[in-house]
């Protein structure tokens, strides 16, 4: 067991690839919006790369461990420390019985995940034990951690002093600036050339009314193709309005003229286009980006996305690991 | 416009959108669900989930497994399996949902809105005047006399798009501008032409009237009725809005808050999208061009 002293900022249990199966009746999948460092974390206490976790946004939590056991903490550099005594991240860390373990705020990045051997063992929802805060579903009572709450942890053998190698940790900037890839479509025939060549131009900030549902950005107007404008009345009076449709995860939804990146807790469906989506393989960049940084979009073909993707998985496995 | 061709497009490294056409049609939703219901039979590996929308099919696939090529040839394949749409038939579970008509409850939240946001002729008497009714009394006549059908479901999880099935009940109605910032839950909204349940209290843009007391929500995931999933209904199903009286309506919230309340569900139909199509025809498909408006 694991009790909560300081809960952070809607720190969440999330699995992945999280609740799957359900979207043709709302369910977002939720999850690690970070799901690179989230798998490094599992994977350095010895857990299946996708185990329950905890996800910290911004300012992590405090957590009072009553038996010995192994974590890590990966992500963004949230200083941690055991009884006040700061430990590297990355690393698989021996944490013993009544040790207290304090992350502060992020000094870089967004989001830190702390795995700890064996994995937390709420119980499932829909075959997840990922936390969806918005709807009250998973994590523990549906929500986010609270102060006073027991994590139940599953039986689990970590090994100390494990490490992910530098070059294999996703690269969380320090500029405030990202490039972040993304795939044309499903609506892209919507915009017209120009507002293609400025959306891929511009630097795009993201807003801080931004959360695990959407992210919002701020920049210049979008222009569209005639497709906007002639279309039969059902699908709305504004140009980015178009008959309810279902939502890729990571699409760039156009609510008006505001670009809304909707993400792991995001609506299913509804009523405007999305002429771009950020791929799966980017996601990580978005769950490290803070409000008021920018964001450039690199278009990238289907093709390289799921490479990608598939490159970042391929790291996330114990072979990758080195001893401290 | 029904697309000659479904348009297939690329969303991301995991997602297809396949388009039927540009417009509300409930023959696009059936094509729709009938391809989401002839690929979970198929089974095509790497090929995770599809959400079925008014006139369109998301399909969700796991490119490790699978390519996007394969994926738009392997749909391909399916839809042409499907022959017309006529030809579809689907299972379709029927649902009787008690409602209060012309409720204290959405007359209150209209009130509030009113009184905080923006004025607005109420609810009800909007749907008189846009659609052309008597009174009040006719609205209600009226929407409660057609089955609705699930056409989709998304939004806020479990949230059904109803679409009417007779359409001779099919009403439209504007959206809220601004929207309202609640909704009482079990709310009976409809906007453009859609219709819809508001399984908890959320912000919201339908023009509401009527409540149910039955919860088509719900979190714990122990209700039978849910058949182990959190939220009453599937994209396919059918419902119907009983009215009941002020005295019924508060019997069947006692049932529900002491776990003794009995959904009534029929199970044994399926819809054939042929004989439906024949009804309408019979009963007066001249009417149908109010669902575009």
């Amino acid at each position: 067991m694991i009790k909560v002293l300081k809960a952070g900022l809607e720190t969440s249990i999330q699995d992945y690839p999280g609740r799957i199966g359900y979207w043709n009746q709302g369910f977002p999948p939720s999850g690690p919006m970070d799901s690179w460092s989230f798998r490094f974390a599992n994977v350095l206490v010895g857990n299946q790369p996708g185990a329950a976790g905890l996800e910290c946004q911004f300012l992590g939590p405090t957590l009072f461990f009553d038996a010995d056991t192994v974590i890590a903490v990966t992500g963004a550099d949230m200083r941690p420390a055991l009884d006040g005594e700061p430990f590297p991240m990355w690393q698989s860390v021996a944490v013993r019985a009544r040790q207290t373990l304090a992350l502060g705020a992020a000094r870089v990045g967004g989001r830190a995940y702390i795995a700890v051997a064996g994995g937390f063992a709420n119980e499932e929802r829909l075959g997840s034990r990922s936390t969806f805060n918005k709807a009250g579903v998973g994590g523990i009572d549906g929500h986010s951690i609270k102060a006073g709450q027991d994590l139940p942890v599953a039986e689990g053998r970590g090994t100390p002093g494990l490490l992910v190698p530098n070059e294999h940790r996703p690269d969380i900037r320090t500029d405030r600036t990202w490039t972040i890839e993304v795939c044309a479509g499903p609506n892209d025939d919507w915009i017209d050339d120009a507002g293609k060549k400025r959306f891929l131009s511009s630097a795009w900030t993201l807003s801080a009314k931004s959360d695990r549902t959407g992210f919002r950005l701020q920049g210049p107007e979008w222009t569209f193709t005639e497709k906007a404008y002639n279309k039969p009345k059902e699908h709305g009076s504004l140009p980015s309005n178009i008959i309810d449709h279902g939502y890729p995860l990571g699409a760039i939804n156009l609510a008006g003229q505001t670009p809304i990146i909707l993400v792991n807790d995001g609506p299913s469906m509804g009523g405007f286009i999305n002429p771009y989506t950020v791929p799966s393989a980017a996601f990580w960049k978005l769950g490290q980006a803070r409000p008021g940084e920018h964001l450039h979009f690199r278009l990238v073909s289907v093709a390289e996305a799921q490479r990608m993707a598939k490159q970042i998985a391929e790291r996330c496995v114990r072979e990758i690991l080195v001893n401290a | 416009m029904i697309y000659e061709q479904p348009k297939c497009l690329p969303a991301g490294d995991r997602y297809l959108l396949i388009e039927f056409g540009n417009e509300m049609n409930l023959d696009l939703n059936f094509t729709a669900q009938g391809l989401a219901s002839a690929a979970a039979e198929a089974k095509v590996k790497g090929v995770i989930e599809t959400a079925p929308c008014f006139a369109s099919l998301l399909v969700h696939y796991e490119p490790t497994l699978i390519g996007y090529d394969d994926v738009v040839r392997e749909f391909s394949r399916l839809l042409g399996s499907l022959g017309s749409s006529d030809d579809i038939e689907l299972e379709s579970r029927l649902f009787y949902l008690p409602t209060l008509y012309l409720d204290p409850w959405t007359k209150a939240c209209v009130e509030d809105y009113c009184a905080k946001i923006a004025r607005k002729v109420p609810d009800p008497e909007l749907l008189v005047q846009q659609n052309g009714l008597k009174d009040t009394n006719h609205l209600v006549r009226l929407h409660s006399s057609s089955e609705y059908w699930v056409a989709s479901l998304g939004f806020w999880p479990g949230l059904p798009f109803l679409m009417a099935l007779d359409p001779r009940a099919r009403l439209t109605a504007p959206k809220y501008n601004p929207p309202r910032t609640d909704t009482p839950e079990g709310a009976v909204g409809l906007g453009g032409a859609a219709n819809s349940i508001y399984p908890v209290a959320t912000p919201g843009g339908y023009q509401i009237f009527a409540r149910t007391p039955v919860p088509i929500w719900d979190p714990t995931g122990k209700r039978p009725a849910f058949e182990g999933s959190l939220c009453l209904f599937r994209p396919g199903d059918r419902i119907k809005f009983v009215p009941v009286s002020r005295e019924e309506y508060d019997d069947a919230e006692v049932a529900v808050k002491e776990g003794c309340y009995d959904y009534t569900i029929v199970e044994y139909q399926k819809f054939a999208v042929r004989n439906y199509n024949n009804w309408v025809s019979k009963v007066g498909g001249a009417n149908n061009a109010r669902v575009s408006t």
